[in-house]
């Protein structure tokens, strides 16, 4: 998930205004409360004293709407979008022919990414037609949907009827340079800084970080004190891993009192860095959190090494650079250092080679798993690195989805319900469209939709033109081509015609899901009930929880009819049905790990303790801080003589801090000891002796270690 | 180091030394179904757990369902005044739902409640000197400062009387006492302490993974003292209290274990490879005289 944030983007000069000035009054703290006077205040920075007068302006004159925007400028500027947009409505109810009051309306909400943006824009415009920047927020929005041809109409509305408007000709220039023309539209920038702050702003949120930190150097270049160029720039060098630089940026902002909320953050979240432990190979660097670091690195760095390995094969080449991959247990952390901002809803973020996730210990347990989230993010690092960042969003986002289940079938994210309901309404949308699901959702839930979209459509082009089609139209769109021109070339089909099979292909999947869908959704807590009954009617709960399954085999959340089933059959003592459920809840990805551990259990008591193992070493993936999973892992990697694991397994355990420290350190001197690693054995019956003294199993194998005794 | 010692000390010690000990458990009013069966199921494991939990040196009552009422508690507190002497110990384990209204802590049982000062009251009469209360209430914090009293020690589940939601103390107190986990230094005793800590470990261990706010504190004021409360023993620790026949082994053995305390206490003033060469001395000497020990227990099983 590439996502980036969108600066409030204060790009436009200040639209004339058509009040009539009232008479001066006094103000109490002896300032005349005017306009001109807080306007004043806040040319001055003294936004504090700004802020009185207007609301000593609006107290003296209720009934005038343009003081009530333009003191909604005021808070637009300092941070409080929320503030703002309340009094534009306060302007409006006042004045509802108030343009202005729609206009920056519908900036805050393009700042939101909200689609009801151009809904107040296109009011602006139908109150006055003049309104040019409504037409630069149009255009700006339809860029950022990635619809290059409507972007470039609405700039030419806003050209002409204002042939100097900045906004319009920076997003010509973005234009040119998204599309890798040489553009004859910058000069006539002329070297407007509010103008080049937009156009990296566009960079940036095209994933084209590099290019867009120099247009944004380009800004405070021409305007040396325009903070927020230097907020953002601080921001974008902190994705891109370059945190000295970064922190300049930043405390030049803070210092000059533009502390928006990303600003102030980060600063933050760069002060809490010395809290985390770095490990590099020649082509990683992996930063973990230091409380955590010694059980996650085994499995990270293994990880990410196992998917470059798979990556490089794949998309034949190899990175340049190392992969830095960071690991946040805190999510907000995680999201500040992603977009500035807490309240994220992405569980991994990549910026070119940079990729920042949560740490397990940051998600409720079962809610994530972060090896398929470790290589969606690496898919986009190669991804982006083959295209030279002209990938568009669906296509990256896609095969990243792609890749999380294409080596581990039960690993990607299951067909939700709120997808179900989607593909039931009709919700997808056409492939020459997609990317606006992502960027300007029109309906809750939009986004998820969207990536199982995307992810859809990459696994049906594999299955269908081969594996090897993802790559060849990732070279297309290396050569900065539009996603119609590329499907259309390489899958040799016009884009409708594309969508026309796709969605029959998708229809025919989940055809028995969706239409059953409703019977579903009531007949599983009626499931859930009788299984709560104090005598339950075992044989009727088997057959409808399987009824249920065959409906919805990918539903696998609270409630799943895997696990109730299992329960029952269980209560009524036969173990193999209750095997055969908890097998069929683990193929099709469940992440709770109870049933995980009950499936080990009975695989073990079956005498199928390798495939124990192998169901345990699933929530490795999922929850590799549960500190019953590491002993348990360990001791059926022992019994199956897998004793390198069993010595893993044990120190992670111990990293874990167990309230049993003695008997973690005896059961690793006991696996090192199988491994044949004997000086390291005593050295751990050794820890365990210190901690307890008087445990006997250990005192045995010190003794056996030493050479006296027998083995214990 | 001195918690080593303290339960060394108690394992080893013959039982008329420090007495019998007295548990009693109550499981107090569920209000609901759920908590009823949930409170009862805990007694019942506890109960299991105690009167299994080694030697013969324990008298071990429970109430709970019909008997969960203050004229039940307080009669079996009232007979505990009369049987215990002075050298015994009491144990007094409270499970269930607590109140607390700012000024007094209140037990809920069937029909009127217990104070915390009522049950101080009750606890005052019993001639024991060591008396251990853990109360695994909501809102148990409160009783604190009616219970205090020298020579007892007060578990609460939580940290004042304002933490007022059901508890998860109590479930992994009872847990504790049938994992081995919890027996933390290997004697085969789990002391109090131990069990405290297992379970303080595991209540804040699920709030966090939970990504919930913790809701409950379990407090402690004196862990030293606590330690000195075995509550279950299991393997041979439990005859080997009873059973002065290996004395000198026995004290050998005690006489490493107060040296690999006192080396512990030098460890930071010490060279690394001094310290560690001391010890392994120590530990290895300490494991002969226990596996010394353990073939004397084969060879005359009877003595034990």
């Amino acid at each position: 998930m590439a996502i980036v944030a969108l600066t409030s983007c204060l790009c436009f000069a200040q639209a004339p205004r058509k009040a009539t000035t009232p008479p001066p009054a006094a103000s109490s703290a002896g300032n005349p409360t005017t306009l001109k006077a807080a306007e004043d205040l806040w040319k001055a920075g003294e936004f504090e004293s700004a802020n009185n007068l207007f609301k000593a302006l609006v107290a003296a004159y209720p009934g005038n709407a343009d003081y009530r925007v333009r003191w909604g400028q005021l808070f637009a500027e300092r941070f409080a979008p929320g503030e703002a947009v309340k009094l534009y409505q306060e302007a409006l109810e006042i004045d509802p022919k108030n343009a202005l009051a729609y206009l920056y309306t519908a900036d805050v909400l393009a700042a939101e990414f909200n689609p009801k943006a151009a809904e107040a824009a296109d009011k602006a415009l139908e109150i006055d037609p003049k309104l040019y920047h409504a037409y630069e927020i149009k255009a700006r929005m339809a860029l950022e949907d990635d619809n290059h041809k409507k972007a470039a109409e609405e700039a030419d509305a806003a050209l002409k009827i204002e042939p100097t408007a900045l906004g319009a000709i920076a997003i010509h220039t973005a234009l040119d340079l998204l599309a890798d023309r040489e553009s004859s539209w910058a000069p006539k920038l002329n070297n407007r800084a509010k103008g080049f702050e937009l156009i990296a702003h566009l960079l940036v949120l095209n994933r084209r970080y590099e290019e867009g930190i120099v247009w944004y150097r380009k800004a405070i270049a021409a305007e040396p004190t325009l903070w927020t160029s230097h907020a953002q720039l601080g921001v974008n060098l902190m994705r891109l891993g370059r945190e000295a630089e970064a922190r300049v940026e930043l405390e030049v902002s803070y210092d000059a009192h533009y502390r928006d909320a990303a600003t102030v953050n980060t600063l933050k979240l760069m002060d809490t860095y010395k809290d985390y432990e770095t490990f590099t190979t020649p082509t990683t660097i992996l930063k973990l959190h230091k409380k955590e670091a010694a059980a996650l690195r085994p499995y990270f760095e293994s990880e990410l090494l196992r998917a470059m390995a798979v990556f490089e094969k794949k998309y034949e080449f190899k990175l340049t650079k190392p992969v830095q991959l960071e690991v946040y247990p805190n999510h907000e952390d995680f999201a500040v250092r992603t977009m500035g901002l807490p309240g994220l809803g992405a569980l991994g973020v990549t910026f070119n080679d940079v990729v920042a996730m949560d740490s397990p210990s940051g998600r409720t347990p079962g809610e994530f798993h972060w090896a398929g989230t470790l290589w969606h993010e690496l898919s986009h690092v190669y991804m982006l690195t083959l295209t030279n960042y002209r990938v568009p969003r669906w296509f990256t986002e896609g095969v990243a989805v792609h890749e999380e289940s294409a080596t581990n079938a039960d690993w990607g994210d299951r067909m939700t319900p709120n997808i179900v309901a989607a593909i039931r309404d009709k919700k997808l949308l056409p492939v020459a469209q997609i990317d606006r699901g992502f960027v300007h959702p029109s309906y809750p839930g939009q986004v998820i939709v969207s990536y199982y979209q995307a992810g859809r459509i990459c696994d049906y082009i594999a299955q269908r033109w081969g594996e090897k089609k993802l790559l060849d139209i990732a070279k297309q769109f290396a050569k900065n081509r539009p996603t119609v021109d590329v499907l259309r070339e390489q899958l040799g089909m016009e884009p409708e015609a594309f969508d026309k099979d796709f969605l029959a292909e998708v229809d025919k999947e989940t055809a028995t899901t969706v239409k059953n869908f409703e019977l579903f959704t009531k007949s599983l807590g009626e499931l859930n009930k009788m299984a709560r009954e104090a005598t339950p009617n075992t044989e009727e709960i088997i057959k409808k929880g399987r009824e249920l399954e065959a409906i919805y085999p990918d539903y696998v959340e609270a409630g799943t009819p895997y696990v109730v089933v299992a329960q029952v059959c269980m209560k009524k003592g036969d173990k193999a049905c209750a095997l055969t459920e908890y097998e069929k809840y683990s193929r099709q990805g469940g992440r709770d790990s109870a049933p995980i551990f009950e499936l080990s259990k009975l695989l073990d008591e079956a005498g199928r303790k390798k495939e124990a193992a192998a169901a345990l070493e699933r929530l490795l993936y999922i929850s590799p801080l549960d500190q019953q999973l590491h002993p348990k892992l360990a001791e059926l990697s022992l019994a199956t003589g897998d004793a390198p694991k069993a010595v893993r397994e044990y120190t992670v355990q111990l990293a874990l801090k167990p309230i049993d420290m003695a008997g973690s350190y005896y059961n690793l001197a006991r696996a090192l000891n199988a491994q044949g690693q004997k000086d390291k054995a005593r050295e751990e019956a050794f820890n365990a002796l210190e901690a307890a003294p008087d445990f006997r199993p250990a005192q045995k194998l010190l003794l056996e270690l030493s050479g006296e005794g027998s083995k214990p | 180091m001195k918690k080593a010692l303290a339960t060394v000390l108690l394992a080893t010690l013959p039982a008329a030394l420090h007495g019998a000990t007295f548990f009693l458990t109550v499981a107090g009013l569920g209000g609901e179904p759920d908590y009823e069966q949930r409170f009862a199921l805990l007694a019942t494991d506890a109960d299991k757990l105690l009167r299994t939990g080694g030697g013969t040196d324990r008298i071990v009552t429970t109430l709970k369902g019909a008997d969960e009422t203050r004229a039940k508690m307080a009669a079996a507190l009232t007979k505990l005044a009369s049987d215990a002497k002075p050298p015994d110990v009491i144990v007094l384990m409270m499970i269930g739902h607590g109140t607390f209204d700012g000024a007094e802590y209140k037990f809920n049982l069937v029909g009127p409640d217990i104070s915390g000062t009522e049950l101080a009251g009750l606890l005052n009469k019993i001639p024991a000197a060591r008396q251990l209360v853990v109360d695994m209430t909501s809102a148990s914090g409160g009783i604190t400062p009616a219970l205090k009293r020298d020579g007892r020690t007060v578990i609460t589940a939580t940290k004042s009387g304002g933490e007022k939601n059901a508890t998860l103390f109590g479930r992994y107190w009872v847990e504790s006492l049938r994992d081995p986990s919890a027996d933390t230094d290997k004697n085969e005793v789990v002391t109090a302490l131990e069990a405290y800590k297992y379970a303080q470990t595991k209540t804040a261990a699920f709030f966090t993974d939970q990504k919930r706010l913790a809701t409950e504190h379990s407090q402690l004021e004196d862990p030293q003292r606590a330690n000195a409360f075995p509550i279950v023993r299991y393997g041979t620790a439990a005859a080997v209290v009873t059973n002065p026949a290996k004395r000198a082994l026995v004290t050998k053995k005690e006489e490493i274990e107060n040296k690999i305390d006192a080396l512990k206490y030098q460890k930071d003033l010490m060279a690394p490879e001094d310290y560690r060469r001391q010890m392994n001395a120590l530990l290895l000497d300490l494991a002969r005289t226990q596996s010394e020990i353990d073939k004397r227990n084969a060879r005359w099983p009877l003595l034990l």
